[in-house]
């Protein structure tokens, strides 16, 4: 089996779609000769060609608007907004036009279209280019959200995604590009709203997004040396989301922690906390407790920024507070 | 309380934005709505109910749905619930007997007349309310009742069926700590708290639990030595007094067989093997339900009540399970269980068991017995003599099933003999009914083959 990289995973994902399906195009700035700022689409431009490998004018209202009218024309486009920071410039296209034409057509048109787009801290891009803002969309009605973070999990959705005939917004992490794994030549698709257990643990359920849940695994490895046995879940789908996959966790391990890189505060972890604490209230021993960034624009010095963004270390705390005894 | 002050703008469909003095006409209703509680009819044949205390004085906030006085009725002793959300104005019956139907309290709005509204009924305000022409304003008024139950801030109590300790204060405690709590009668309020800030967390109630024999006075600080503890009668305690005094005075009978539990065992090791997951287990105790309930409806005599003037005999058998609970004793019944499978029959023991020791039987649940088995071989008790049921005819104590030599045509053989003890109220049944009753529940559970 090959080893592929996140990125190399997103780029097979489109490429096999592109091969076996002529309705699939890709369209964002820089993706055809330059490859895209993160290099996903590198080499596609000689297998494809300029008509499906389209190079866009720097305008995300453009890039998505267009792709929304090809998408109700029946092509299967998957556009590229280069930073999820910019996703503020289309926000009109998907918000209002993506996510509401098949509901006010009653059903006669469709927006099959897939918004690719990445984001995350950890190299220092600055306040405008390192965002994680994900949790915006999810509470839009008419649009899917996805967040992968393994190869084989960034493959198995963007195909599924590609063939979701609603609009879907997919978030790719900027610091997993490079995570490998052995992948099967074949796609296994995998449906939008099914969680995934990376580990299974007794004593506490961290619901982890993104980078994030490689963050929670590495702390579950340090709680499991001090004896707290940790379980991990990645939703994956942010919307729809796997409630029962949530909540059968942490019936079964009565406390929860959330973790993402987003903000705190009204991030994607405050509605699991919510649908937690209401779902399985008579089985939480703790708090839900979080995990986020600090409530601020991501600072440039990479020190800061570190400082700001949650790691490893503070997944742990969070497993201890909820697992944490008076004088303990 | 001013009703414009309470009325948040907007809320008042007529007049938006604008409250003019004297509120709005749609709360106006809300005004005069009192309910009076009532004594309720708990089961078929309840005449009147004793009120042993109530659990809320006059002038406390009271939420729909929480305990508000605890009534003995002849079967039970149990928490009555509210049913209106309000502050409790007045209770009129304060202890003792009172007839089904009468008014023993008023619910209804702080600082509100009673005495002008005793004798005002539900259906009044209802009239009221249609007069004012919108059918909307019932439920608005509920809807300000309600904004005034969240106002008032209230602090919830924890419910404990023995009251006690922790009553009054706010307990801190996990969600799921309150749950296993509730789920095995024990006190929040007694149990020191090892989480954050000393909250209750599940580990320190399991604690308690596997700690704990199962005695109410466990929960209790222990008595310095030397000192007498007097531990107050709980109501259910009292209930259990009288009617056991009751039925002591029953000219009572013993008869015992003993049956050898080989095929029952085989039976049931077999039907605990093919449970579904999930399921409950069948146990012994479910084939010996079945059993009886087979037997009664061969020997009718038995499954008889003694109605003073008369002998009842039932068509069905309505087996009660003894169940021991922390407050006591309490006797659900499993309804026509001569219908059930053995399979039912455990889902319906493992129904009843449950709730009892969660204190959520309902009347029904404990209603209509013919029969009552009480089965301490749990316990290791090899024979014991029952007291009476009434006005069941008949109560069947079941020991612990012990390996017996038994003679054989060839020697002594080691058998799984298990002791039976019937106690009989002799005004209903004669002891060669009963012997007959009795050999058959022994064959039945000697070859279960025969119950087909």
């Amino acid at each position: 089996m090959p080893e592929l990289s996140y990125r190399e995973a997103v780029r097979d994902a489109l490429s096999q779609a592109m091969r076996e399906d002529e309705d699939v195009f890709i369209m964002g700035e820089d993706i055809a000769e330059m490859g895209g700022s993160m290099g996903v689409t590198q080499g596609m431009l000689d297998e494809f060609g300029p008509d499906r490998v389209r190079n866009t004018p720097i305008s995300e209202m453009a890039i998505v608007g267009s792709g929304i009218g090809a998408a109700m024309q029946g092509m299967r486009p998957v556009v590229e907004v280069m930073y999820e920071d910019f996703l503020t410039i289309s926000m009109e296209q998907i918000v209002n036009q993506a996510a509401k034409h098949r509901y006010m057509s009653g059903g006669q048109l469709k927006v099959p279209l897939t918004i690719r787009t990445q984001g995350g801290a950890g190299w220092s891009p600055g306040a405008q280019h390192a965002q994680q803002v994900e949790a915006w969309f999810v509470g839009v009605p008419g649009l899917k959200v996805v967040f992968a973070s393994t190869p084989s999990d960034v493959r198995g959705l963007l195909w599924s995604a590609i063939y979701d005939d609603n609009p879907v917004v997919f978030f790719e992490h900027r610091r997993l590009y490079g995570l490998k794994e052995e992948l099967a030549e074949q796609i296994e698709p995998i449906p939008i709203g099914r969680a995934r257990v990376h580990r299974e643990g007794e004593d506490v359920t961290v619901v982890a997004t993104g980078r994030l849940v490689h963050e929670a695994l590495a702390a579950a490895e340090e709680a499991e040396q001090q004896g707290v046995s940790v379980e991990v879940v990645d939703p994956r789908t942010l919307q729809p989301l796997d409630e029962d996959a949530i909540v059968g966790s942490v019936k079964k391990t009565n406390r929860c922690v959330v973790a993402h890189e987003a903000v705190t505060r009204m991030g994607f972890g405050a509605e699991i906390a919510a649908v937690v604490q209401h779902q399985a209230f008579d089985w939480l021993d703790a708090p839900v407790e979080r995990v986020g960034a600090k409530f601020t624009p991501l600072p440039f010095a990479p020190v800061m920024e570190e400082y700001v963004v949650p790691h490893a270390r503070d997944v742990l705390e969070a497993i201890q507070r909820t697992v944490q005894r008076d004088g303990s | 309380m001013t009703l414009s002050g309470t009325v948040p703008d907007g809320d008042c469909p007529s007049i938006r934005g604008t409250v003019p003095a004297g509120g709005c006409p749609y709360n106006r209703t809300a005004v005069s709505m009192a309910d009076e509680v009532k004594l309720p009819r708990l089961g078929q044949g309840m005449e009147s109910g004793t009120i042993v205390k109530w659990l809320k004085a006059e002038g406390d906030q009271v939420e729909k749905g929480e305990p508000l006085y605890e009534l003995d009725t002849d079967k039970v002793t149990q928490e009555v619930e509210a049913e209106a959300t309000g502050v409790l104005l007045k209770i009129t019956v304060a202890e003792g007997e009172a007839d089904v139907g009468t008014t023993i309290a008023v619910i209804g709005r702080q600082g509100e007349d009673v005495s002008a509204l005793e004798g005002e009924t539900a259906q009044a305000v209802a009239e009221t309310a249609q007069e004012e022409g919108s059918p909307g304003a019932a439920r608005e008024a509920e809807r300000e009742r309600g904004r005034e139950a969240t106002a008032s801030e209230q602090v919830t109590e924890i419910r404990q069926p023995s009251g006690g300790n922790g009553a009054g204060a706010r307990i801190k405690a996990s969600p799921l700590a309150r749950r296993i709590a509730r789920e095995r009668g024990i006190e929040l309020g007694s149990l020191k708290g090892t989480g954050p800030e000393g909250r209750v967390v599940a580990e320190d109630v399991e604690r308690a639990a596997a700690g704990a024999p199962a005695q109410p006075t466990v929960t209790r600080p222990a008595a310095p030595p030397g000192e007498v503890e007097r531990i107050p009668l709980t109501s259910v305690r009292r209930t259990i007094a009288r009617r056991l005094t009751e039925a002591w005075q029953a000219p009572a009978f013993q008869i015992a067989m003993s049956a050898d539990m080989t095929r029952a065992q085989q039976l049931h090791a077999g039907l605990a093997e093919q449970a579904k997951e999930g399921e409950p287990k069948p146990t012994v105790t479910d084939i010996l339900t079945k059993a009886c309930a087979a037997a009664l409806m061969r020997h009718r005599g038995v499954n008889a009540l003694w109605a003073e003037d008369a002998i009842e005999l039932h068509p069905n058998a309505n087996v009660g399970i003894a169940v021991a609970i922390e407050a006591g004793l309490v006797v659900p019944v499993i309804h026509q269980a001569e219908g059930l499978t053995i399979a039912e029959l455990a889902a319906a023991r493992a129904d009843i068991v449950t709730r009892a020791r969660e204190s959520k039987l309902r009347q029904e649940d404990l209603d209509g017995g013919t029969f009552t088995i009480s089965n301490l071989g749990m316990f290791g008790v090899e024979q014991f003599v029952a007291v009476l049921n009434p006005p069941q005819a008949a109560i069947l104590a079941v020991g612990a099933i012990e390996a017996k030599a038994v003679a054989t045509e060839s020697g002594f053989d080691s058998r799984p003999l298990m002791t039976l003890t019937l106690t009989c109220d002799h005004r209903a049944l004669d002891g060669a009914t009963a012997a007959n009753f009795l050999r058959t529940v022994k064959a039945f559970l000697e070859e279960p083959g025969l119950m087909l």
